[in-house]
């Protein structure tokens, strides 16, 4: 018998997929499933990071506590996400920011140990509010919230650290830099004084790209972009607003540059500081920062626009053992994410477990009957992030 | 946001400073005791002297205490309670010996440039100064005067010295340090005392002859970068319960006492109440904010704001009931601090029976004639008076990270927002004889507590609406913003500025003292006529 090349190129394109597939899931399989904190311990005491299993559920089970070998400062803003998760290749790397050493540490995520550490320059701090983190495959760029600068630091093998440079930025009206993401060779950061501004990074260190302006939200008064993300496309960024009530804001910037926001108007959840898109890109998470809840907005990925999607519950413990909310990770890294954690600022700290689901243009954030999950080692959490993380 | 950076470093730095100290401050009380009034020191042959001296430790349970040290021949004791009569002559002198850090330096804020009172210098965490809450007496140097004085560690005493008004109200005071920036840590830390100006009886003669109480409410905070719920303090001891013994408040069964209250809290928003037989009492309530009522009120419930005063008549439960002092949760809004409820003080009632005294429903009405006019007091019938300005100004807040709201501002409604800077220009500018109607919004998310020096303001109207007991008050909540398509809280009030001995530079400000060291406060000049 015969085989045309007309019937078996299908069959064999269908192997071949299926390899692949298989092959992913086998990998997929033998990465651990992680959700790291940036414990942030304040001086005079040594911080750390805590590391938590994710089980098949989504549920989180202390697995360790890795001294970081410097120190933190307990809070600060927001939008600084501590740490950033690198899965590129057999890259598999957990950074985290330290504000009062005003270093970055780079962690092995398969021995959880210690690969490296490097600071800036002299002049690069953030002890007062914090460094935050954002990262391609090839550098990490840290915020220093205190001298307002950008330090770009290259990644090396074994999760070390170089630091090559840094800049200094301000918003419009003099604003700190505050939040920042980045995706490919574009970097977009936020500053307190509600202007944004995006830097082209393919030669590493940020240039920027001219394109500073006031938010449409800010403009307006009284709210400010914080947090930021940017769609697996890098068609749009998105900016999770300190504010009021809950406001999002969206900008294209697909011609490389920034545009004029399109400011949504999501709830009355408080602020909404720090954001995240599920994988499928269907729903924008949102930290109610200054509140007890966290909401979900419809986003269209084709055109950039957010529509009213959910609102969990009163998440447990606020005031009682939290007193805000930090930035979130979710526990899969397709679809919606199935669930979401958030980091609960308090004495000690806990992570909230929302569980998602999302049908027929309706959505529900509800919170799992054993969360929150206590931090014992973070006397103030407000970054935490998930490995293997979100593919973009 | 210098101001911010300032501030958290202050936290970083002098909240661990302590770890090299040695106790300087006395001993205070043991949880479960009975509570025990500050010492008195009144004023005689119309005058009062004193020395204060101002110092600094760490308890066994890590709190850091500044405090007002008074000598005796038995050992220093904290923050008497200082009795005058109208008319008198206040001369403190106060000594700043709060042990200095290597790293102090780097908290350093510039004082108001130009005029210097005291010993100049760079606001530090160990400058200090003295506020006399509530005094209607001259913003200048050696008396009332924040913004220039500055005192430092290791120099000779400062005096201040105050004349009484003699038109004025008497009632409960306070004083606490105000260097600007600074406040906060040493408040918390329970540098904060009673001043009582004598004469209340002769405006409400049913204290006459009454037990009296004075009872400072302080707060403390063990980690300062976790916003609260903070530890409360009555009179020092820890009123915690039921994780330490509730305080215990002595009194005779059915006996009528007359209890002076002052919140030196830092931040904490108190409803107080007294419980027995299973429901909260009624509280005769004599003044607010060191002011006598016009005629007293019964309340089951007063609320005191951060740096309120209230006075009011307790009557014991009889034999063999059990009584609290409670202040109730309150409310600071999203963003704002959990104020929890807090039992202050369990009353213990034993010895002898008090003669059952019927307790006033009505108004004093019936009082005896010889009672004193109110006319003759300070701000008497303002309500009469024709305002010549009208003022709107508002609290606001910018949020961005746990330190709190990035900036915390204060603003007259058509200025620019912007916090407190010591050269700044006044915010205000009026003149000896302006009577001022103010309305004053909160557009945060959280409580505020409006604070004037200098004068008390009476309240007409809270959201708008004419309110039927026009207090005259110094400080004042202003509750949160529910949020889009709510309407913002506001009160009115009648500023009267026709003292010429107020004349000069002070501050308007939010009484959180976060909030206060952060820049939401202002000034306002008030020229001479």
């Amino acid at each position: 018998m015969t085989i045309s090349f007309k019937s078996w190129l299908p069959r064999l394109t269908a192997v071949l997929v299926g390899l692949c597939i298989l092959s992913g899931v086998a990998v997929g399989a033998n990465k651990p499933h992680y959700l790291i904190t940036n414990d942030d311990v304040p001086p005079p005491f040594a911080t750390d990071v805590t590391v938590y299993t994710v089980d098949a559920n989504g549920f989180l089970k202390l697995k360790t506590k890795l001294p970081t070998g410097g120190i933190g400062i307990g809070g600060g803003y927001f939008a600084a996400n501590r740490v950033n998760v690198l899965n590129s290749g057999n890259a598999e790397c957990i950074y985290v920011s330290q504000a009062t050493s005003a270093d970055i540490v780079g962690v092995v995520v398969r021995t959880l140990a210690i690969g490296g550490s490097a600071r800036g320059s002299k002049n690069d701090e953030g002890k007062s509010n914090g460094i935050g983190l954002a990262m391609n495959a090839h550098y990490v760029y840290a915020s220093f919230t205190d001298s307002s600068t950008i330090g770009t630091f290259q990644l090396l093998p074994g999760c070390k650290i170089k630091f090559v440079a840094d800049i200094t930025v301000a918003g419009l009206q003099g604003g700190v830099i505050d939040g920042m993401a980045v995706h490919g060779s574009i970097m977009v950061a936020t500053y307190g004084d509600g202007s944004i501004e995006s830097f082209n990074i393919s030669a590493g260190v940020p240039v920027p790209n001219g394109d500073e302006q006031n938010s449409t939200g800010s403009r307006g008064g009284n709210t400010y972009p914080s947090g930021v993300d940017i769609t697996q496309d890098g068609h749009y960024v998105i900016f999770g607003d300190t504010a009021t009530s809950t406001v999002v804001e969206v900008s294209d910037i697909s011609s490389g540059k920034l545009t004029p926001t399109v400011v949504y108007h999501l709830g009355n959840g408080i602020s909404s500081s720090n954001i995240l898109l599920s994988p499928d890109e269907t729903l924008l998470y949102i930290s109610n920062t200054q509140g007890d809840k966290i909401t979900a907005a419809f986003f269209d990925k084709s055109t950039g626009k957010l529509s009213k999607g959910c609102v969990s519950g009163s998440l447990r413990g606020y005031v009682t053992d939290w007193s805000y909310l930090g930035s979130l990770a979710l526990g899969e890294t397709t679809g919606t994410g199935g669930t979401v954690y958030v980091a609960e600022f308090g004495q000690p700290s806990s992570i909230a477990e929302i569980k998602v689901t999302s049908a027929g243009g309706k959505c529900t954030l509800k919170e799992a009957p054993n969360s929150p999950v206590s931090d014992p080692n973070s006397p103030g959490l407000l970054s935490i992030g998930a490995f293997p993380p979100r593919p973009f | 946001m210098q101001s911010m950076l300032r501030y958290v470093l202050a936290i970083l730095v002098f909240g661990f400073s302590f770890l090299r100290l040695e106790a300087q401050c006395p001993k205070r009380p043991d949880s479960g005791t009975v509570v025990q009034d500050a010492l008195t020191v009144s004023s005689v042959n119309g005058a009062l002297n004193a020395e204060l001296t101002m110092m600094h430790s760490v308890d066994d349970a890590g709190y850091t205490h500044y405090c007002y040290n008074y000598a005796t021949s038995k050992g220093d004791v904290e923050s008497p309670t200082l009795r005058l009569n109208p008319g008198d002559r206040l001369l403190l002198d106060v000594k700043d010996r709060i042990e200095t850090d290597d790293s102090a330096g780097m908290m350093e804020m510039p004082a108001t440039p130009g005029k210097v009172c005291g010993d100049g210098g760079m606001m530090m965490l160990s400058s200090t100064n003295v506020h006399f809450h509530g005094l209607n007496v001259p913003p200048i140097c050696h008396q009332d005067d924040v913004l220039t004085t500055l005192l430092q560690p290791g120099k000779p005493a400062f005096q201040f010295n105050i004349q009484i008004p003699k038109n004025e109200p008497p009632g409960l005071y306070w004083y606490h340090p105000h260097v600007h920036g600074f406040t906060e840590f040493q408040v918390n830390g329970g540098a904060a005392g009673a001043l009582i100006v004598e004469g209340m009886e002769k405006f409400h003669p049913e204290v006459a002859g009454l037990k009296e109480r004075v009872f400072v409410i302080r707060q403390q905070y063990l980690v300062p970068w976790v916003p609260g719920p903070y530890q409360l303090t009555i009179n020092y001891q820890v009123a915690a319960s039921p994780s330490f013994p509730s305080p215990i408040i002595d009194m005779k069964p059915n006996e009528k006492q007359f209890w002076r209250v002052a919140n030196a809290t830092i931040q904490d928003f108190m409803p107080l109440q007294v419980w027995f037989n299973g429901k909260p009492q009624k509280l005769q309530l004599i003044a607010l904010d060191g002011y006598p009522l016009p005629q007293s009120r019964f309340e089951e419930t007063i609320l005191i704001p951060p740096a309120g005063r209230a006075e009011f008549i307790v009557q014991a439960p009889p034999q063999n009931n059990e009584a609290i002092f409670i202040a109730l949760g309150y409310s600071t809004g999203p963003t704002g601090n959990p104020d929890l409820e807090q039992q202050l003080g369990r009353i213990q009632v034993s010895g002898g029976e008090e003669e059952a005294a019927e307790t006033k429903q009505e108004t004093n009405a019936d009082e005896p004639a010889t009672q004193a006019s109110m006319k003759s007091i300070k701000f008497a019938e303002l309500e009469k008076q024709k305002p010549t300005t009208e003022r709107k100004l508002y609290f606001s807040e910018e949020f961005g990270g746990t330190n709190g709201p990035i900036q915390f501002y204060i603003t007259v409604d058509g200025q620019k927002q912007k916090v407190f800077e010591a050269n700044e220009k006044p915010a205000i500018t009026t003149q000896v004889g302006a009577v001022e109607d103010w309305t004053i919004e909160n557009h945060a998310l959280e409580t505020h507590a409006f604070h004037i020096h200098q004068i008390h303001f009476k309240v007409l109207e809270v959201d708008g609406k004419p309110v039927s007991d026009q207090d005259l008050r110094d400080t004042i909540e202003v509750p949160f913003w529910e949020g889009p398509g709510h309407p913002y809280h506001s009160f009115k009030a009648r500023f009267d500025f026709r003292d010429p001995t107020i004349a000069g530079t002070f501050v308007f400000h939010c009484h959180i003292l976060l909030h206060e060291d952060l820049g939401m406060m202002h000034k306002i000049l008030v020229l001479p006529k």
